[in-house]
């Protein structure tokens, strides 16, 4: 019965080593004893192996292995206590079981076997039916102690990595206990697994000590939890500072006094600093570092609500850099960044100089301080907010700071280069009482100040605002008109000034607005200029003059010269050469008819560049003619460089002809040099036939003007020139 | 022959007997004649001498084989000289150790022939 049961319990309890039953490690030095209680544990599912003292026995045990031991006390040669001692020391033998047999009223022995480290003591003489039952227990104990170990090491681990540790902190007895991973994060021998709180704190520089010994106390004080990070300096786990999080809650007695703190303490260094990558990431510029868009959106609100509630003045100055683009395709975008990140530099030295001159008023606290901030919105826009102003020059005088400081030479890869700014100031609350209107009346103002010409600034007015809408208004009505087709061509007839024959025609551009009626050109392309639109206007007025033309044609009309007036906006920001091909190749028209006149204006920055573009029209087979010729620049050294066919006198010379002597030399002598450089001369805006007769007299080749016909409509045109055609006789002769 | 021996010891090794293998009892008892001659030997000449520590030994493992065996008169014997020699009384162990040859005769006469009977 015993035995039966005892075998299967046995078989429940899984041997340490791979083996199929339990081995026991049996030490007596009574042979009988020995053969008795092998009987019996074979019986009960063990395996036994002998040994009859305590040194055989240390043989047998590394021999062996044993999942359990059952030492006798008394034996010679090596008696068990010895033996144990002996085992436990062994790293294998560290948690084996051991049943220490010793006499029934040695009380000594017993002790004895407890310190040597025995597992549990049964007295002789041996119950041998009692002893598998014993033993299964002990076994049973063990696999719970294992299990038990083995999950120790897990949470241990788990924690480990996952850098958490926990404590109890008894309040009254100042006692601390902790886990390894708070020892190990705080630094604390690795055996070491309590201590005391004070000891705790003073691993903490002082002002941490501080925060977190008053967290603490409150808390105790409360009867309520607390969570408090600090900063862990030099921490013996690692050579670097880390962040640490220390959470507790309190336990309570029965009269709910807090007398235990039971918490958590996570090393979350790197959590911390991931969020700080993500908040750089969110809040600065990567190329600057300076504050982003968002940022910026920020300390604008705060600085707004803080001049609300003191009623103080801020001021918001928007600038960008003038030609930051050119440093961009001449030098690259390294170099553009460089560039960037120095005026970045100057900036903020002039912002953080200019302190003392826009602090409003002692502030009430420190968090009333309403700091001044430089960010950059992208590209070559910054914006740099002056928290708190006494007055409003005070934004001027920073914006001339400014303006100074960014003017002054840079050094990029080894080459000088300069570039200006252009300010727009608007100032709260004249100028706006929400974020949003300050930051539009900032820009509204900085591009004010560009028209007014670069490098300057410029604080927003009411009349820059209504100059601002009337332009958006008009720019959103261009963009219809050429939609809807109001955009219409007119052709003014140019005549040879010898035979006296139509020879060519120019297109000019008309806007008849449906309800404010014409608008003139001077008024609305500068507008398309800036914003752009003159791209498309200009392709559709290429098109539609070398398409009105080819239809002339077809229609049996005399081919005559087309010429189409382009902005050097086209130039500069479009591509002019392909829209004048497909221009051509689309309209059919033989290139030779087109002429293309055009402005000083397109080489006063880059004439090499002009003449590039020049001879590129050259290779198309279009003529070119200088427009406006004397009233720009008017280099006559640089002419004779350029592959063009004609110079347009314009009319503000002709108009004087006969009355201001002086405009009569001047006429005169473009047309003298024009014929030098093999150059055909026209005259804009002849009106009388005293004018004309004098443009004969220098030589004039051709003219045009209202003497001989203003702009007209096509279908007008085409009846005009009916009446003007070249008399066949003329012409064959 | 008087009883030396307490039987229900005796049965309690036997009915450790496992089937098959040799006889449980008969080992224990042949062990006992074997050993046990010279412990006694050992202890009434540690008694003569007078050497404490010999005679507390000898005692002591002389005590537990009786006592496995039934042979709870020698047991107790070897007990009692066991506790005079830890005490340090010489007299003591003398006295107990009177007719502790005639007991230890006695029982292992006894022990052999009850193995020889149940063989």
């Amino acid at each position: 019965m015993h035995s039966a049961q005892a075998k299967y319990q046995a078989q429940m309890i899984a041997p340490t080593a791979n083996r199929p039953r339990p081995l026991v490690l049996h030490v007596d030095d009574d042979a009988a004893s020995l053969i008795m209680a092998e009987s019996s544990l074979e019986e009960a599912g063990f395996d036994v192996v002998h040994a009859e003292n305590g040194e055989k026995a240390l043989l047998q045990f590394k021999a062996h292995e044993p999942d359990l031991i059952i030492m006798d006390a008394v034996m010679p040669v090596m008696d068990g206590f010895e033996a144990i001692n002996h085992i436990r020391r062994n790293a294998m033998g560290a948690h084996v079981p051991i049943l220490m047999i010793t006499g029934l009223d040695d009380l000594d022995s017993i002790t004895r076997a407890y310190n040597e480290g025995a597992t549990d003591f049964l007295t002789k003489p041996i119950n041998f039916f009692v002893l598998p039952h014993r033993i299964q227990y002990m076994l049973r104990s063990k696999r719970t102690a294992d299990a038990l170990r083995s999950s120790q090491a897990k949470l241990d681990n788990a924690q480990r990595i996952a850098r958490l540790g926990h404590w109890d902190w008894s309040v009254d007895t100042n006692e601390l206990t902790w886990s390894s991973e708070f020892g190990r994060t705080m630094g604390f021998p690795s055996n070491m697994l309590k201590g005391t709180w004070t000891g705790f704190l003073e691993k903490l520089s002082d002002d941490q000590r501080h925060s977190v010994r008053m967290a603490a106390t409150q808390a105790v004080e409360e009867a309520r939890g607390f969570s408090v990070e600090f900063t862990l300096i030099n921490s013996a786990a690692e050579d670097q500072d880390r962040t640490i999080r220390l959470e507790a809650e309190p336990h309570l007695n029965e009269q709910g006094k807090c007398t235990h703190l039971l918490g958590t303490m996570q090393d979350i260094t790197e959590r911390t600093n991931a969020q700080r990558q993500i908040h750089n990431l969110a809040y600065f510029d990567l190329v600057t570092g300076l504050p982003n868009r968002a940022q910026l959106n920020e300390q604008l609100n705060y600085a707004l609500k803080m001049a609300k509630r003191r009623e103080s003045k801020f001021a918001l100055l928007f600038l960008d850099l003038d030609h930051f683009k050119q440093v961009n395709d001449t030098l690259g975008h390294d170099a553009g960044d460089e560039l960037l990140q120095q005026v970045s530099g100057r900036l903020t030295d002039v912002v953080r100089d200019s302190d003392s001159v826009a602090v409003a008023s002692e502030p009430d606290d420190e968090d009333d301080i309403t700091k001044h901030t430089v960010a950059r919105l992208g590209g070559d826009e910054f914006v740099v907010l002056l928290g708190s102003i006494n007055r409003v020059e005070d934004a001027a005088r920073v914006a001339e700071r400014i303006a100074k400081s960014i003017s002054a030479p840079y050094t990029l890869n080894d080459t000088e280069v300069s570039v200006t700014t252009t300010i727009g100031i608007s100032v709260f609350p004249a100028d706006g009482r929400s974020a949003e209107m300050l930051m539009k009346h900032a820009d509204v103002a900085m591009y004010h100040a560009k028209e007014k010409g670069r490098n300057g600034y410029q604080f927003y007015s009411r009349g820059i605002h209504e100059q601002a809408l009337a332009r958006f208004s008009m720019e959103s009505e261009l963009k219809k008109a050429i939609d809807n087709g109001d955009l219409k061509l007119a052709y003014q007839p140019k005549i040879d000034a010898v035979s006296g024959e139509a020879i060519g025609v120019e297109a000019l551009l008309r806007w008849e607005h449906p309800e404010s009626g014409m608008i003139s050109p001077a008024e609305f392309i500068p507008l398309a200029e800036e914003t752009g639109l003159i791209l498309p206007m200009g392709r559709w007025v290429l098109q539609q003059a070398c398409r009105q033309m080819k239809d002339w044609i077809d229609d049996g009309m005399e081919p005559i010269t087309m010429a189409v007036n382009c902005s050097p906006a086209q130039f500069i920001r479009g591509n002019m050469i392909k829209d004048i091909d497909a221009a051509i190749s689309q309209s059919g028209l033989p290139s030779g008819l087109l002429e293309v006149e055009l402005t000083e204006s397109l080489f006063l920055q880059d004439i090499e560049n002009g003449i590039n573009i020049l001879q590129s029209m050259k290779r198309i087979g279009i003529q070119i003619s200088i427009d406006d010729f004397g009233t720009g620049f008017s280099s006559l050294s640089y002419l004779k460089r350029l592959p063009i066919d004609k110079l347009k006198i314009d009319q503000s010379f002709v108009h004087d002809l006969g009355r201001d002597p002086g405009d009569g030399a001047i006429v005169s002598a473009i047309i003298a040099l024009s014929h030098n450089l093999n150059l055909t001369v026209v005259a804009e805006g002849v009106e009388t036939a005293e004018q004309l007769d004098i443009l004969r007299g220098y030589d004039c080749d051709e003219y045009q003007g209202y003497l001989i016909s203003e702009p007209l409509y096509a279908d007008e045109f085409l009846s005009w020139f009916e009446s003007h055609r070249p008399s066949p006789l003329r012409k064959a002769g | 022959m008087t009883n030396h021996i307490d039987k229900s010891a005796l049965q309690a090794i036997t009915s450790l007997q496992r089937p098959g293998k040799p006889d449980l009892l008969g080992r224990v008892v042949d062990l006992f004649a074997k050993d046990s001659p010279a412990a006694i030997s050992a202890i009434v000449a540690a008694v003569e001498t007078g050497n404490l520590e010999e005679i507390r030994v000898a005692a002591h493992s002389m005590k537990s084989s009786s006592a496995y065996l039934g042979a709870n008169r020698l047991s107790e014997q070897c007990k009692n000289i066991e506790q005079a020699a830890r005490n340090g009384s010489e007299l003591e162990c003398m006295a107990y150790c009177e007719g502790i040859e005639d007991e230890f005769e006695g029982a292992l006469a006894e022990l052999q022939q009850i193995v020889e009977k149940a063989a």
